[in-house]
Formats: structure tokens, C-alpha cells, sequence
């Protein structure tokens, strides 16, 4: 009998993206280094396109889970839905992207299954009797090498920490299997007043490529102004540090740090970002990054490529011009 | 409205740590309340101050994490139920702290427990969804705000799309983000009379939980340094400069698609 290893993609996380197919094709990858088959379960609402998107992604079985209760967005109907097909799964590990939804989703399944649980790696195996890891602890200041027994173990990884090689060829999709979940009725369970979504942004902020990051030094609507014609020209996604959310002058969505998101694009440009630790934790990982910042001992320096020591206010117009320029030139 | 929160004791993510052998030393007279728990305690004190009601904190850990509950306290929390363990901080994770502090919830009267989103440590985030699942009571995560409307506690809930409200009704468990409010700093008032607000303290061993409940499910194998970044270029001068030096170091395939 083959033993499974179980990508979970619930519609509370969102669409399955190019990244989001790599980060499966890299599941897949280490499932078959330590001798398991690979499967998805897809979660709730549009699961049936959703599904389309898996194709090239290696796997061997297709679980389908679509009831009404899970068009909510509330975790109780997607809890059930997630235990229950895991139950009859019976996987040897269960795998979630690692994002704010997944993250209360594993700590519910791992006491509703007993299941001892790894979240928000960044590089894992899996072994003969669970799996390993390596996480990000005290704010991203170290890596700890992390390791858990059992059956199922369930993983969160992180989008964007996937070296995943291209699918050998079009692999075809197997037929979904359909898995019948109940949803027991409870008298007292939370119900939901409004679901609030932030004016559309072009792209997923935890998988954008170039970001431009807004902080403290970007004080005012000409400040903002800068800032969003800087991502336009850049087709960049635009981020903020905690103070700039936490004034409501940007998104709480758009937050990067311990606390909001993240991110791990090519180029980050940090705008008036002092470079506090709990917001380095969210961006270290970018590949390229630029700091703009008028102090010349801010800490974000130290982990810039590049730093330019001025007022953000005069060099974002340059910035914007050189950029307009090359644009035209192009 | 009786709210419990649970709270833990942590090092300051600030203070130098070091390495030893593959294990992480962290700055052991630089303990704190976790942050995002300091949230938590702050939005059941607004909460109680307007509504009425007591807040009683709770806490797993050793002896010496009762200096955390004292500041907790001096906040303004009522009382205080201390579980103390001599589990080390290595064999204590996710899942068995949040089997003894839903234990202890078991045999306390709440309308609601808030806790701290995840600990500022080891950022795991699992141990509110694991105790309001042992409980079996409703949960919200990462709740950004909170109300108390007609029976029901309306949480603002941040996502990774949007935002959501919803309404919790009692008894029922919600994680704290720190973006809720800017936690209190006690006062000297605050501080000498939370001298003699209740602590009690119980041994693990009158939760009657058995060995293998009390055993930690994940094991950190060791801890290293995370590859560092090299500072790069700092350019200082006249905007013009520092921008024409910018693109010139840049290099092209960082702006391009």
C-alpha cells in the first residue's frame, strides 16, 4: 500500500498562482525523495477550477471537498471539512501554505487529530516516522531545526522558499475523488457580519516580485502620492511598515513584518523605513534591496545593498523621473 | 463579562541572544509579558472598564514567571492563576502548553479567553486554536478589534485578503493581534496594589494530566544562526547623485518584468 503525503488548498487561502503550483511541485519532489505519493485536497468553493490549475504539478490523486457551509469564510465549516477528509485520507502528512488562515487551521487540526504540528517553515524533509524542518524564530534572528513524530504530521510552509526544478512534461490530472463532509449543526458558533476586502491589489503580496515599502518618513498624501506612482512604473506591489497601517494610511493587509506579511520579492525598495527588527523579520529575505531613509544610522542601512541617506520627498521625484525616461526609451 | 487571558512569559526579542552548541541562550534577566499577550490583556481590560466583569490572567511556567503576571497585574487584571512547571523551556512546545492551560480553563468560569496570537519567541501561533479546540468552544484568530454588542463579542478579524467581522458569542476563545491597541504601561498605583491582588499558584501535577499529555510533540533539534546580509553600498550626497549612482549599481534584471 503506498503512503500519501497531502497538499491542503483551501479556498480560504485563495487561487492557486504559478507560485502557489511551485511550492506544490516542491511537496511533491520531497514526498517522492522519502517514498511517498503525492495528492492534493482541494477545499470549498471553485475547487473544480482551482483544481484545473494543479496540472504539471505531479500528483497521483485529486481530493475534492465542496459543501455550502464552506462558501463561509469563518474557520469552523472549513475545519470540519479539512479533519474529516483527513481522516479518511489517512495521510502520513498533511501540508498548508503557511499564511494567517492555515496558521489557526494546523493548531485546531493538530489537537482535533492529535497530530503534533510544525508551522511556517522555510525548508523541510520528510522522514520515516514524521518530518523535519527548519523555521525562523525570535523574529527571524535565527533558524531552528525543528522535528516532529507522528501520523499525520502537519506542516505550514512558506510560499517563495521553493527551488522546485520545472515538471518533466504535462503530467494529465487524475480524476478528483469526491470526499462527503457533514457539518454537525452547533448552537452557539460565531456567525459572520461583514467580510471587508481592501480595494483590489494586482497581486498577493506574500508572492509579488518587486515591492515598494512605505513607512514612518512617508507622512503625508504627496508622501503616499510617490509612493503608489513608484510601484505604478515598477509594476511593483505596494507594502507598509506597522506604523503606516496602524495610522490607516495604508491597508493592514498591506503590512510587512513579524505581525503582517511575508515577503520575499526580487527587489524590495524600503521607503522612510527605519528598519525596526519586527519589520526586517518580514522582508529579510528579498533578493535585492534598496533603502531610502534621511538617517544615516537607521538600522535598515545594515541589510540594504543599496542605501541612499536622504529626504525621500526629493529623491522619489528623480526616482519617478529617470524611470518615466527609460520607459520611453523602451 | 469574564474574561481570561492566557499569557506567557518570554525573552525580549531585542536582547542579544546567543548560541551555544546549536542551542539558542537567550538573555535570561531580559524575560517579558509576549507582546502580542500584552494586546490581549489591554482589550480585555478596555473591554471590562466599559462593560464590567473581571480579568483573570493565566499562565504556564516556572516560578520565575510569576515577575510577568505581577506587571500583567499591574496593568489592571484582577487575579491571577499560575501553573507552575519545572518542564524545561526545551520540552515545553505548542501542544503540551496548550493541553495544560486548556486544563486549566476546564475548572475556571469564563465568558471569554483572549490570547496573544502567537508567542514573539518562537512565532508557532497554535496554541489559541489548540486550547478553543480541547474546549470546544468557537474561535477567532488574529483579531484586530474588538466590541461587545448585545451578548456578543464583534471581532474584527484580519486575513491575508481582507478583513471580516464577526460575532462570537460566549463562551468562546479569540488570539490577539498587537495591532489592536498600544498596551497600557502600568503606573506606581497600579503596580503597588497588584502586591496584593490574588495569585494563586497550582502544580502541575493537580491538573492530573499523565505523562504523555505533558510531553512536547515537536522537538528543536538545534538553532543557528540564520545566513546573514551584508550591509551593501551607503551613498550620501545630493539626490541627483544618489539617484544616478542607484541606477548604476542597480542592476537591470531587479527592475525589469
Amino acid at each position: 500500500m503506498s503512503e500519501w503525503v497531502v497538499v491542503c488548498l483551501d479556498s480560504r487561502d485563495g487561487e492557486i498562482s504559478a507560485s502557489t503550483l511551485s511550492w506544490v511541485r516542491e511537496c511533491q519532489s520531497r514526498a517522492q525523495q522519502a517514498g511517498y505519493q503525492t495528492g492534493a485536497l482541494v477545499i470549498g468553493p471553485g475547487s473544480k477550477e482551482r483544481i484545473e490549475k494543479l496540472e504539471g504539478a505531479g500528483l497521483s490523486r485529486i481530493w475534492r471537498v465542496q459543501s455550502e457551509a464552506l462558501e463561509s469564510p469563518l474557520n469552523a465549516p472549513h475545519l470540519q471539512a479539512i479533519e474529516q477528509a483527513l481522516r479518511t485520507i489517512a495521510p502520513k502528512a498533511a501540508v498548508f501554505p503557511s499564511s494567517e488562515s492555515s496558521r489557526e487551521m494546523l493548531g485546531a487540526l493538530a489537537s482535533a487529530l492529535d497530530a503534533p504540528a510544525l508551522p511556517d517553515l522555510v525548508s523541510y524533509s520528510f522522514t520515516e516516522e514524521g518530518a523535519e524542518g527548519k523555521r525562523p524564530v525570535m523574529a527571524s534572528r535565527f533558524l531552528a531545526r525543528v522535528s516532529a513524530d507522528g501520523t499525520p504530521v502537519l506542516l505550514s510552509v512558506r510560499p517563495g522558499s521553493s527551488t522546485a526544478p520545472p515538471a518533466g512534461g504535462p503530467v494529465p490530472l487524475p480524476e478528483p475523488e469526491i470526499i462527503e463532509v457533514k457539518h454537525p449543526d452547533r448552537d452557539r458558533t460565531a456567525r459572520l457580519l461583514e467580510q471587508l476586502m481592501p480595494d483590489g491589489q494586482r497581486t498577493n503580496l506574500a508572492e509579488a516580485e518587486k515591492i515598494v515599502a512605505a513607512g514612518r518618513g512617508v507622512r503625508d498624501p504627496e508622501g503616499v502620492q510617490l509612493i503608489e506612482e513608484l510601484a505604478g512604473l515598477l509594476n511593483a506591489s505596494i507594502g507598509a511598515s506597522r506604523a503606516l497601517t496602524e495610522s490607516g494610511v495604508f491597508d493592514p493587509s498591506l503590512q510587512i513584518g513579524q505581525t503582517g506579511k511575508v515577503v520575499s520579492p526580487r527587489l524590495y525598495i524600503a521607503v522612510g523605513i527605519s528598519g525596526a527588527i519586527q519589520h526586517v523579520a518580514g522582508m529579510i529575505n528579498s533578493d535585492f534591496i534598496v533603502a531610502i531613509n534621511r538617517d544615516p544610522d537607521a538600522p535598515i542601512f545594515d541589510i540594504a545593498d543599496i542605501g541612499l541617506v536622504g529626504d525621500l520627498y526629493k529623491i522619489l521625484p528623480l526616482l519617478i523621473e529617470e524611470l518615466k525616461k527609460r520607459g520611453g526609451d523602451g | 463579562m469574564n474574561i481570561v487571558v492566557c499569557i506567557k512569559q518570554v525573552p525580549d526579542i531585542e536582547a542579544p541572544a546567543r548560541l551555544e552548541g546549536g542551542e539558542l541562550k537567550p538573555d535570561m534577566s531580559r524575560m517579558v509579558l509576549n507582546a502580542y499577550d500584552a494586546s490581549a490583556v489591554e482589550a480585555a481590560l478596555v473591554l471590562t472598564e466599559k462593560h464590567g466583569g473581571e480579568v483573570s490572567l493565566l499562565l504556564a511556567g516556572p516560578e520565575s514567571a510569576s515577575e510577568t503576571i505581577r506587571k500583567a497585574l499591574a496593568m489592571g487584571a484582577h487575579r491571577a492563576l499560575h501553573i507552575v512547571t519545572d518542564i524545561s523551556p526545551d520540552e515545553m512546545d505548542s501542544a503540551n502548553s496548550a493541553i495544560l492551560l486548556a486544563e486549566a480553563l476546564k475548572k475556571m468560569e469564563f465568558d471569554f479567553v483572549f490570547c496573544g496570537k502567537q508567542s514573539q519567541d518562537s512565532d508557532a501561533g497554535l496554541a489559541g486554536a489548540m486550547i478553543a479546540q480541547k474546549l470546544g468552544v468557537p474561535f477567532v484568530g488574529n483579531a484586530t478589534a474588538l466590541e461587545w454588542s448585545e451578548e456578543e463579542l464583534v471581532v474584527t478579524r484580519q486575513d491575508d485578503r481582507g478583513r471580516e467581522r464577526i460575532a462570537l458569542p460566549s463562551p468562546g476563545l479569540v488570539t490577539c493581534s498587537n495591532d489592536m491597541n498600544e498596551p497600557r504601561i502600568a503606573g506606581l498605583r497600579g503596580i503597588m496594589q497588584a502586591k496584593s491582588k490574588p495569585l494563586e499558584t497550582t502544580p502541575v501535577s493537580e491538573l492530573g494530566l499523565s505523562a504523555a499529555e505533558l510531553k512536547a510533540r515537536t522537538v528543536v533539534r538545534s538553532v543557528e544562526e540564520k545566513p546573514g546580509r551584508q550591509a551593501g553600498v551607503k551613498l550620501e550626497g545630493e539626490p541627483e547623485e544618489l539617484v544616478r549612482e542607484m541606477f548604476r549599481l542597480l542592476p537591470e534584471e531587479y527592475l525589469n518584468e
